[in-house]
């Protein structure tokens, strides 16, 4: 199979593979490489594909990929990448005549103008005779120099360790981080996901045209408008009805957002509810049910960690006292009054979890993923952390590092129907209702991670301070 | 709030639990509004097989809305003009205002700006 080199974007690197694996599936393309070819400290990935167009829908929509390129050749000198080209005099035949430029890209390093020329002029043996285009051209071909990701090591090196050459097939879709920017984003909140993580989500989550994808913890929602960016129909939900409807009507809350982007024939309801008591019809097509199946293709949430905005749920602290709902306020029987907020209780981690994961087991179709945050204290963080479903496989595990503690992007796919389990449910899932709701026996990176936020990292005020990350910063490349 | 929404929703009031009374929620004093929403054929094959069909056209009579077949069609893809009736009625059909009366305990979810408030009180939990 002809072979591609893809070139990512050197950030969010715990990310890169995950996103490409998953766009592969979208589009269902037998992507192949070398599992010890990918490495987090290198930009460059060599894969197998079909053909160019199957490289050019592979990274159509992906957000950490820059660009792909037919694989030429490489070496650990230009004299061993020319001798590489030089097997191959065939392939340059095509490109005799067309229109074309050169583009030198140097990775952990930098070459000036007239360098750059230099190596361009190198290459003068593959004859091309066709007019160079620097707008507009025809071809373009990369010289990729890598010096590696270490930046005492750069420094020293005069020439790059490895030389890469391709022809361009196709630009990613990164340029749409910028649309979704959050600077440009007329309605904020102190939850707004970044753009280009909200973006990867959605790849993550496979959301596509024809599909319906739910986020239960919406705020702002940041997900409603990259998944309904990819042609997915949108829904959102929240116990707190603030964010969705805005404080001053027209000119905030969701619908501005929407407005903004021009997503509003997508993006269906947002609704306010606790996600712990929902009102979603279970939908399940087993035994002699006729209707038709779950709702939902993919769920994709950063459910409240407690941190920035503490979780809620239905509920007293002191426990449930039915007896107030039907006291007199001013005249009117208290859960009838217009204002009547319903009483909440802190809603721990690890309850929201097993409740995410259960819920996206009964209202997932199957093959539908759950994508979703899972904050962790990076020194007690263990594998066993990531909460499991006998009906969900895990997909992906992805870290964002902020020093103490981090996140991870976990994207789990439905593998099978919840109404089959017959009971195993509970017994199966690492986070059963036991540990989660009691002192845990062993207890998970993510208990009380609330707790350990604000009493642990406060006292060994090391070199990241959990505000420091509160919203990560935005891309420059 | 779209009429495909309500026909994804149940009274969930924890006493109230008879499938034949918490589903479909009843609208009152709504006042309807057309959004237009994407055209998108796999979506709409795909929900015909998953609304359920009694309730939606119980809700639509209610409405006064017509337009839809007592019963479910076997096929549905080759008849275009009750595609764009579906997508009309199902994705396009918003209750802007007004509320949802549950036939079997009386909660009355309100629906303000096109957004339902399906929270529980104290006593419904």
């Amino acid at each position: 199979m002809p072979r591609y080199l893809v070139h990512f974007a050197q950030f969010h690197e715990d990310f890169r593979l995950a996103e490409l694996e998953a766009l592969a599936q979208l589009e269902n393309i037998p992507l192949k490489y070398e599992p010890d070819a990918y490495s987090n400290d290198n930009p460059f990935l060599l894969v197998e594909l079909p053909s160019n167009e199957d490289a050019r829908r592979l990274v159509q929509r992906a957000i950490l990929v820059k660009e792909i390129c037919e694989y030429w050749g490489s070496g650990d000198s230009y004299d061993s990448l020319f001798a590489h080209l030089k097997t191959t005099p065939e392939r340059w035949d095509d490109f005799k005549t067309c229109s074309f430029k050169f583009l030198v890209k140097a990775f952990g390093g930098t070459r000036t103008i007239k360098e750059q020329i230099k190596i361009i002029n190198t290459f003068s043996f593959l004859a091309f005779e066709g007019p160079i285009d620097l707008k507009n051209p025809d071809e373009v071909f990369i010289v990729y120099e890598d010096y590696g990701n270490d930046p005492i090591l750069q420094k020293a090196l005069t020439n790059p360790n490895e030389i890469h050459f391709g022809r361009l097939i196709a630009y990613s879709n990164r340029d749409v981080v910028q649309t979704y920017n959050l600077k440009k984003r007329e309605y904020l909140g102190n939850t707004s996901m970044d753009a280009e993580l909200s973006l990867v989500m959605a790849n993550q989550a496979l959301a596509r045209p024809g599909t319906i994808t739910y986020d239960p913890f919406v705020g702002t929602g940041s997900f409603l408008l990259t998944c309904a960016h990819f042609g997915a129909f949108t829904m959102g939900s929240d116990i707190d009805g603030r964010q969705i409807r805005g404080a001053r009507g027209e000119t905030d809350g969701i619908k501005t957002n929407i407005k903004q982007y021009g997503l509003d024939k997508l993006i269906l309801d947002t609704l306010v509810f606790d996600i712990s008591r929902n009102p979603w019809r279970q939908n399940n097509s087993g035994g002699t049910s006729t209707r038709g199946g779950p709702w939902f293709d993919a769920i994709v949430t950063d459910p409240p960690y407690g941190v920035r905005a503490g979780a809620k749920r239905l509920g007293r602290k002191t426990g449930l006292n039915p007896e107030l709902s039907f006291v007199e306020v001013e005249g009117t029987v208290n859960h009838l009054r217009s204002d009547y907020y319903p009483p909440t209780v802190p809603y721990e981690m690890s309850e929201v979890l097993t409740d995410l994961l259960e819920f996206a087991a009964r209202h997932l179709v199957v093959g539908g993923r759950l994508v979703y945050w899972l904050p962790t204290v990076v020194d007690e963080y263990s594998s066993d952390d990531v909460p499991l479903h006998p009906c969900l496989e895990l997909k992906a595990n992805s870290e964002q590092n902020f020093g103490s503690w981090s996140r991870r992007l976990i994207t789990m796919e439905k593998s099978r129907d919840w109404e089959n389990l017959t009971g195993a449910t509970i017994a199966a899932a690492q986070v059963s209702d036991e540990t989660a709701k009691s002192t845990p026996p062993v207890q998970l990176g993510h208990y009380n991670f609330r707790e350990k936020y604000f009493s642990k990292f406060d006292s060994n005020s090391g070199s990241s301070t959990p505000n420091e990350a509160v919203i990560p910063a935005e891309p420059t490349s | 709030m779209r009429l495909l929404t309500h026909n994804m929703l149940q009274c969930h009031v924890k006493s109230c639990n008879d499938p034949a009374l918490n589903f479909p929620l009843q609208f009152q004093e709504v006042e309807l509004e057309q959004i237009e929403a994407e055209e998108n054929e796999a979506l709409l094959l795909n929900l015909v097989g998953k609304i359920d069909w009694p309730a939606l056209v119980q809700t639509t009579s209610e409405l006064g809305i017509t337009g839809l077949p007592p019963t479910k069609p076997d096929v549905v893809k080759n008849d275009p003009a009750l595609m764009k009736r579906l997508h009309e009625i199902l994705l396009e059909t918003n209750v802007a205002q007004g509320k949802m009366v549950c036939r079997g305990c009386g909660h009355s979810y309100p629906i303000k700006d096109g957004i339902p408030n399906m929270l529980l009180a104290e006593h419904e939990i």
